[in-house]
């Protein structure tokens, strides 16, 4: 398949600090996530490619063409930035109505594709309140309209499900898989990989400027699968529980908390631990009253995979 | 788009939106200044001579040309660049299919035309008022028409130099202030060709000249002092290769420039 965003060997610093090291990437048509913390250099990768930045070293290319001053090739992009930023003093249609006479519209189709978006994205009844006044949820659902009124070929999605309420998120994840199937080039950002789990099978992951790993979910799920699990458990006899897991091959190592009635266990395997657990405490008659998974999140799985 | 459509459609927007900021209010309001002086000085003249009032229109004109335009330029200029960066505003433009110097030049007429209806109004009421024993002088309408003029050019002018400024300066609003205060305060007011550095330097020269009744061809007007004026079509043409070439390097720069927003 032809890549339609190309990136290549693509660096960007800001001054001493480098936001993007190295980064080569085809985009294909569907859906791409983007994964990685906080400051991973998701954002820098998005800002480049929508021509908002120059790269330092490396080029980017849309289609072959190239981002940066051409503005031809905005005509087949949206985007929908990250920050939670607008001109305040406008309702969502004149929002709307006003990005879109940028694209050499005639009035009556701007306010038809202005009117269609603010459907897609269930504010027909609340465009014509004051940006200002949005709720948070709205606010993101706006940015998400702006970036899709014009019937994009290529759309590019900074966090847009960040702010957004479950029913919200599950909404947009619906629009962003419609996009997919009529045909579109979708790359999502986020720093939850349910989030992305949701979307895509298609993962990229972004740690310190590079890129650390590329491939489906099955491939991720290894990684991470890979990644020792710490797991906490509460009990009223810990000791007892830890003896029933003594000689236990998926355990590699068991402390004991600071309060005397955790136990530490630390495990690749993850699910067979619980599910042992649950055997235990039933057979045993061991009380459990809490268990938490400190590390089971993304930036642990990105800790171990960089310092793998 | 093209470019002069690209222009069109930003000038329309920015001028949409420029009219609904808290700015506009405060600035508008700011021009009712000069029309409340003059109504005070209406009450205060009744029934004196009109010549005296053509005094204080010079002083009205002193407000507006080494004031109003020039702070009204300082903060719409300054922020035809630099408020879509503070604002973070800027992805919903230069991820549109437009032309660079079309936003810089479309948001640069938006508001160039913006400032000019308020100082317009202003300027109407505050001269007609303290005016209003000479309606029937026909002389009176000219020399309305030409301060409209000058202030008309000031705005250009001004306004093209604050929006380089606001497009190279991350903080040009402290510049321009030292620009429009202190050096075209005090630079227009050196002999030779030193004044000619300054802005206000050209548009005094475009302002009537009125001698002083008596005066022996001396300028009443103490304020409006000038020293060598340039000639008229000089001035003029001073003014608008002024504004168009800042206006040609803000766009040169804003398309070169890349914008990082401050974290």
């Amino acid at each position: 398949m032809t890549a339609v965003i190309a990136a290549s060997n693509l660096s960007k610093w800001y001054g001493n600090v480098l936001g993007l090291n190295d980064v080569s990437l085809e985009v294909e048509e569907g859906i791409t996530g983007l994964l990685g913390p906080n400051g991973a250099g998701k954002s820098t990768f998005m800002k480049l490619i929508t021509g908002q930045m120059k790269p330092n070293i490396g080029t980017v290319t849309v289609r072959g063409q190239k981002v940066w001053n051409n503005p031809e090739v905005f005509s087949g992009i949206g985007f929908c930035p990250e920050n939670d930023v607008f001109y305040e003093d406008v309702t969502g249609w004149e929002f709307l109505t006003g990005l879109l006479r940028f694209y050499g519209y005639a009035p009556a189709e701007i306010r038809e594709r202005a009117a269609r978006a603010l459907d897609i994205v269930d504010l027909a009844k609340d465009k014509d309140r004051l940006i200002r006044g949005y709720s948070r949820g709205m606010r993101q659902r706006v940015k998400v309209a702006q970036a899709i009124a014009h019937d994009p070929e290529i759309v590019i999605l900074d966090e847009p499900l960040s702010g957004l309420d479950p029913l919200g998120k599950r909404k947009l994840i619906k629009l962003i898989k419609d996009f997919k199937s009529e045909g579109r080039t979708v790359l999502v950002s986020s720093h939850v990989l349910p989030e992305i789990e949701a979307l895509t099978s298609r993962i990229v992951l972004v740690h310190q400027g590079k890129i650390l790993a590329q491939g489906d979910i099955p491939y991720i799920r290894e990684l991470i699968e890979a990644h020792p699990h710490q797991i906490s458990v509460r009990s009223s006899d810990p000791r007892a529980l830890a003896a029933r897991f003594l000689g236990d091959r998926s355990i590699q190592k068991m402390t004991f908390a600071a309060d005397g009635r955790t136990l530490v266990v630390e495990t690749h395997k993850r699910d067979d631990f619980f599910g042992r657990l649950t055997g235990v405490v039933l057979e045993d008659g061991i009380e459990v009253e809490e268990i938490s998974s400190p590390d089971d999140n993304l930036q642990a799985v990105f800790e171990y995979l960089v310092g793998k | 788009m093209n470019t002069p459509r690209s222009i069109r459609e930003i000038f329309g927007f920015f001028f949409f939106l420029g009219r609904r900021t808290g700015k506009t209010r405060v600035f508008a309001l700011l021009g009712l200044i000069p029309v409340v002086l003059a109504v005070v000085v209406r009450i205060v003249l009744h029934g004196r001579s009109g010549d005296i009032a053509a005094v204080f229109t010079e002083i009205l004109m002193v407000f507006f040309l080494q004031f109003y335009i020039v702070i009204l330029a300082l903060f719409y200029g300054t922020s035809v660049t630099a408020e879509e960066v503070e604002n973070r505003t800027l992805s919903y433009l230069i991820t549109r299919p437009l032309p660079k110097p079309a936003i810089v030049l479309g948001k640069y007429a938006a508001y160039a035309l913006l400032m000019f209806a308020m100082v317009a109004v202003s300027l109407t009421l505050s001269f007609f008022v303290m005016n209003a024993a000479r309606l029937r002088e026909p002389a009176l309408y000219l020399t309305f028409l030409s301060y409209l003029g000058v202030l008309g050019l000031g705005i250009l002018a001004y306004t093209a130099f604050f929006t380089f400024l606001g497009t190279v300066l991350k903080r040009a609003i402290l510049v321009g202030l030292v620009f429009g205060f202190g050096w075209e305060n005090v630079i227009q007011y050196f002999p030779g060709s030193t004044q000619r550095f300054s802005i206000v330097h050209y548009l005094k020269s475009l302002l009537p000249y009125r001698p002083a009744p008596g005066g022996g061809g001396k300028g009443v007007a103490l304020l409006l002092f000038r020293l060598e004026p340039t000639s008229t079509l000089l001035a003029v043409l001073a003014l608008i290769g002024i504004g168009a070439a800042f206006l040609a390097l803000a766009c040169w720069l804003f398309r070169m420039k890349e914008y990082l927003y401050e974290e």
